[in-house]
């Protein structure tokens, strides 16, 4: 069994409680437009490249037999449609300018980054974080690193934004322990203008996990433009309100077990979409301050859900 | 700034506040009159500007520094070279150093006394040219070994000892073990030796006795013209204790504060000394005391602390097991961090981390670590260095009572010579000096194989060198320049009439520390991959980028080539396994024997500050490292081993690749956790040294900053005077710091090398 994965974080605490491995699956059904990890969105291999690290060696034009880089007036020219991203020119660049994001792995390979760290994860209560990208697109693989990981006895964690069929989230339920969701946007024509997909299927998704017995943490990506208001907060908020009593109603202790934290936006991911020749539209989009993620996190308490801000 | 009015009267806090001050007052005018200045901070106060001197000179532990002088004073030779050699001279000159030096009284702390002067700065030569180790150099210099011969201290005395005596009872006890030793030393060489000593120690405390005397004649003088009540009542009370504590031993909290103060000073100004030990546990019984009769409260205690620590930059260890394996975490070891907190200045504390040691000391400790930024505490993995040094063949009982007194390292108070962080082998230089012989043979067909063998060879060839070199030092050095005050706090050396580097102490356990592991071992790994597996580039083609420095064409690709591969610290990679390798290969062979003269040696990691120094003589690694670069950092991976730079992984690559015999191999490491304290931080940082701990570590300095701060004083440090970080074992002022040391301290927070 393998998949395609694109980065795995060591020591990562801001993924759920503890000191956790967190392993960012490629690939994503939505394509919101402040992505952090535009690298996750592509569900296949991509190139990246740094031009400030070439050395000029032309190793790369010599190594691609593909017409997709190539020397046109003694400048090297990378042709993205003609690239079948088969790593050749990678291998050869030395300077870390030309880099493969996304690797056919493993749940071997998987587990042997994250076995790791298994001594931090149980002094500090952490444990695997499976993220992306969206990693229930892949759902068998993530079931199988799941699965795995809960034999080894270490504590799991997914982070999806719900865009998927609910059988892809009922796979990998059984071996999960914590549910981290974004949830963007309550209203649908908003959402898509935000992230290129209606909301009906996260909320269905949302619905279904507050009828299971897992803890949920829902996460808002505070993006001004799109949901930073106090109104557009307030109306998520109102909403895990009615998943929590829906918990209750189930028998769930909904109050204990389902909260939300609100998430600034940043703006660091500039030179990756540079890289993979894409367009950052959030580039002129300001970050919130503390005190306004305060107060919005103040308009979501009013619905009496614990929240926690950054 | 506190203004002083002349009549207020200051908190402790604000006087607290006015001590920090005047220190970093003083650490300015340091910066200007002797420039950078790459070691622990030491609390040195520069003479009066009429009494002032500038030379270059040596550091204690081998370093070539700048030091101010007190002008004037002239040392007294007692050989052709120049040079002041053996007990007598050494005593008698360090008296006469002490009879001259300024007195000072800061009238805002509770503790009087400074120190100004160096008295290793006045040693010219250092070593006696009578005692030739000329048989030695070739392979000294072959290998570029810190050999420790002729080096100082680093070993831990007993302070309990001198609280108990006093000067007075120190003056005594010499006295009668002199009277006794000339009647019982038959063989009169030996006794000319031994009554040589005695002299020696004997100036040495009446040095002591006249400092302390004029201090109390001028507290006494300044008290009667001290307008402000506060102040007068201050020095009047400096002026009776120091009275007192010309003979006596201190009783109460205070005194013996002012004792140790005196003491540490003093220590540190013979020879560097900066041992102390375990002040919680040396302090308890006088705090206990003063508080079950009333006349201490916490406040006033942290004050006393404070103002100990503003005079002295010693190693401090808080907590861990007494002999008998219960914790003796109390509530003082508090009281001394909650001081190292209020004065946020350069110190080093040590707080045990262990399994049956108090765990809100590691919780109180990583809180500091995120209010103050500035480095303080550190942390010992106190169960880790006491089941390793039970594999030299020592009872529990007596491993635990092995205490955190120096840089990296821990000694027996009183009982043990190690000559700790003075021996170093540039791991880098012995691979260069193989691959060199390996390239030169043309009978032979280059491979990893061979490199390996060759640079075992020459490991061991290195390693024998140091221990020959240990012997001699062991043989000769109490004839060049005796540990005399060292001595006074020992057991065994007044009464045998014996310096601790010459028997006068019960243990001799060497230290023996390999340094550029993580060069060494990606340089093999590097070679391994590219040249013998990938065949990218033949032997003799790296040869000659290395000859070139990487220049020429296609020279920076090729470093970029070998700098590329997964690196010590990855985790699981080959590198990885050569760090392991190369570590147990070192281990081994420091433990194989003991010295010819059948001294015990200790294995450890560590390159204390020497990375640049060692760096700078030794030419291109196959690593991508450039001729005349820092070396790697003790135990650490090279900055930017992992795109994450996950702490984690650094903390199980070092736990890995521990020697494990009682002496530690460090984890430096800098977080800018992106998380505050509020937001778990706390919990994040300290289980993160717990579990490195757990996994084997031995030791972490840690810094926790804001690392675009640092970046910005890099650009300009006098815009931040009052940052400090842990630069390795110690720490310092960032602005007191050259440029290349900030560097080093700015390129391990870049994590993308
Ligand atoms: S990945 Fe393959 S096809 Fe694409 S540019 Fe590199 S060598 Fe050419
Ligand atoms: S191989 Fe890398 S460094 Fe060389 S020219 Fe291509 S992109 Fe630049």
């Amino acid at each position: 069994m393998d998949g395609v994965v694109f980065s795995i974080q060591r020591f990562s605490i801001h993924d759920g409680p503890g000191i956790r491995t967190t392993v960012f699956f490629k690939g994503c059904t939505l394509h919101c437009f402040w992505c952090h990890n535009p690298e996750g969105i592509r569900p296949k291999p991509d190139i990246q490249f740094f031009p400030e690290r070439c050395i000029a060696c032309n190793e790369c034009v010599k190594a691609c037999t593909h017409g997709a880089t190539t020397l046109v007036n003694g400048i090297r020219v990378y042709d993205r449609s003609k690239c079948i991203v088969c790593g050749k020119c990678v291998e050869t660049c030395y300077s870390g300018a030309r880099i493969l994001t996304g690797k056919h792995m493993t749940v071997d390979d998987v587990m042997s980054e994250v076995m790791q760290d298994r001594a931090f994860y149980e002094t500090s209560g952490g444990g695997i974080t499976l993220s992306g990208g969206e990693p229930i697109m892949q759902p068998d693989f993530a079931r199988a690193v799941l699965e795995r990981s809960k034999a080894e006895g270490i504590s799991t964690a997914i982070e999806t934004a719900g865009n998927v069929p609910w059988e892809f989230e009922e796979r990998v339920l059984p071996f999960t322990d914590l549910i981290m969701m974004d949830i963007k946007h309550m209203d649908s024509a908003k959402h898509r203008w935000a992230t290129g997909v209606p909301n009906e299927r996260v909320l269905s998704t949302a619905r279904h996990f507050a009828m299971t017995d897992k803890p949920i943490i829902f996460r808002i990506p505070v993006i001004p433009t799109v949901n930073d208001t106090v109104e557009e907060v307030g109306a998520i908020g109102s909403y895990i309100r009615d998943l929590i009593e829906l918990r209750n109603q189930n028998g769930g202790d909904g109050d204990h077990t389902i909260s939300l934290e609100l998430l600034p936006f940043h703006k660091l991911a500039g030179d990756k979409y540079r890289s993979l020749d894409m367009d950052y539209r959030a580039k002129d989009l300001k970050i919130p301050t503390k005190a306004h993620m305060a107060e919005l996190a103040e308009a979501a308490k009013t619905h009496q859900i614990e929240v926690r801000s950054r | 700034m506190i203004e002083v009015n002349e009549f207020q009267e200051l908190t402790y806090q604000e006087r607290i506040d006015s001590l920090r001050e005047t220190k970093q007052r003083i650490t300015q005018e340091k910066q200007q009159i002797i420039g950078s200045m790459d070691h622990d901070d030491w609390g040195l106060i520069l003479p009066p500007p009429d009494r002032r001197e500038i030379v270059q000179t040596m550091s204690a532990s081998g370093m070539p520094i700048t030091d101010a002088l007190i002008a004037g004073f002239k040392v007294k030779p007692n050989h052709p070279s120049g040079g002041f050699f053996g007990p007598k001279a050494v005593g008698e000159n360090f008296r006469a150093l002490l009879e001259i030096h300024p007195v000072y009284i800061d009238p805002v702390s509770s503790l009087a006394g400074g120190y100004m002067a160096n008295f290793m700065s006045y040693r010219k030569p250092h070593w006696n040219p009578d005692f030739d180790f000329g048989f030695l150099h070739v392979d000294q210099k072959r290998y570029q070994l810190g050999t420790g011969i002729g080096a100082a201290q680093h070993f831990c005395h007993d302070l309990s000892i001198g609280f108990e005596l006093g000067w007075g009872g120190l003056l005594e006890k010499i006295r009668h073990y002199h009277d006794v030793q000339q009647a019982e030393e038959k063989d009169p060489e030996e006794r000319t030796q031994k009554m040589d000593f005695y002299d020696g120690l004997e100036s040495v405390v009446l040095g002591m006795q006249d400092w302390i005397r004029r201090t109390s004649e001028e507290a006494r003088k300044s008290s009667l013209s001290e307008a402000n009540p506060q102040r007068r009542e201050n020095l009047e009370a400096i002026a009776d204790i120091n009275t007192r504590l010309v003979n006596e031993p201190p009783k109460t909290f205070r005194e013996a504060c002012q004792w140790m103060n005196w003491y540490q000073m003093a220590a540190r100004m013979y020879n560097g000394n900066g041992a102390l030990g375990r002040m919680d546990t040396l302090l308890q019984p006088y705090y206990q005391r003063d508080i079950d009769l009333g006349i201490l409260d916490d406040e006033e205690a942290i004050f006393h602390i404070a103002c100990f620590l503003v005079r002295n930059t010693d190693y401090i260890q808080l907590g861990g097991p007494d002999e008998n394996g219960s914790d003796t975490t109390n509530h003082l070891s508090f009281l001394i961090l909650e001081a190292a907190h209020r004065l946020r200045i350069p110190a080093n504390v040590g707080v045990c981390v262990g399994d049956h040691t108090n765990p809100d000391l590691l919780r109180r400790g990583v809180e500091i670590m995120f209010e103050d930024k500035c480095g303080v505490p550190k942390f010992l993995g106190i169960d880790r260095t006491t089941e390793g040094f039970m594999k030299n063949g020592y009872e529990a009982e007596l491993a635990r009572t092995r205490a955190y007194s120096g840089c990296h390292w821990s000694a027996i108070p009183g009982r043990e010579y190690t000559l700790n962080d003075c021996v170093k082998v540039n791991f880098g230089r012995v691979f260069e000096v193989a691959l060199k012989e390996m390239m030169a043979d043309t009978t032979i067909e280059p491979s990893i194989a061979r490199l390996y063998e060759l640079y075992a060879k020459h490991l061991q060839h290195a390693v024998d060198t140091i221990a020959k070199g240990l012997d001699y030092h062991l043989e000769h050095y109490h004839q060049v320049f005796p540990e005399l005050f060292l001595d006074l706090l020992c057991y065994g050396p007044i009464e045998k009439g014996l310096d601790a580097s010459h028997g006068g102490v019960e243990f001799y356990n060497l230290c023996v520390d390999g340094s550029a592991l993580a060069t060494v071992a990606d340089s093999f790994a590097a070679l391994e991959q590219r040249v013998e597996k990938e065949k990218r580039m033949s032997w003799q083609e790296i040869a000659q980028h290395l000859e070139n420095n990487w220049k020429g064409p296609d020279g920076e690709k090729a470093r970029l080539m070998m700098k590329g591969i997964s690196r010590y610290g990855s985790g699981n990679s080959p590198a990885d396994g050569w760090a392991l390798k190369l570590s147990q290969l070192f281990t081994d062979l420091v433990k194989e024997k003991p010295t010819p003269k059948g001294y015990n040696m200790i294995p450890g990691l560590f390159s204390w500050a020497n990375t640049i120094p060692m760096g700078k003589h030794l030419g291109a690694t196959p690593n991508g490292r450039r001729a005349g670069e820092p070396i790697s950092h003790g135990a650490n991976p090279d900055p930017g081993y992992r795109k994450d730079g996950a702490p984690t992984a650094m903390a199980v690559a070092i736990a890995s690749v521990q020697p494990a015999y009682g002496n530690t191999a460090p984890m430096q490491i800098e977080l800018d956790p992106g998380i505050t304290k509020d937001e778990g931080g706390v919990d994040h940082v300290a289980d993160l040294i717990k579990t490195h701990f757990d996994l084997g570590g031995t030791q972490i300095n840690l810094n926790i900053m804001d690392a675009a701060q640092v970046l910005e004083a890099h650009k300009d440090p006098s815009k931040y005077p009052d940052l400090v970080v842990r630069v390795t074992g110690f720490s310092a002022y960032f602005a007191s710091l050259s440029p290349e040391f900030r560097q080093l301290v700015v390129n391990r927070i870049l994590t993308e090398g």
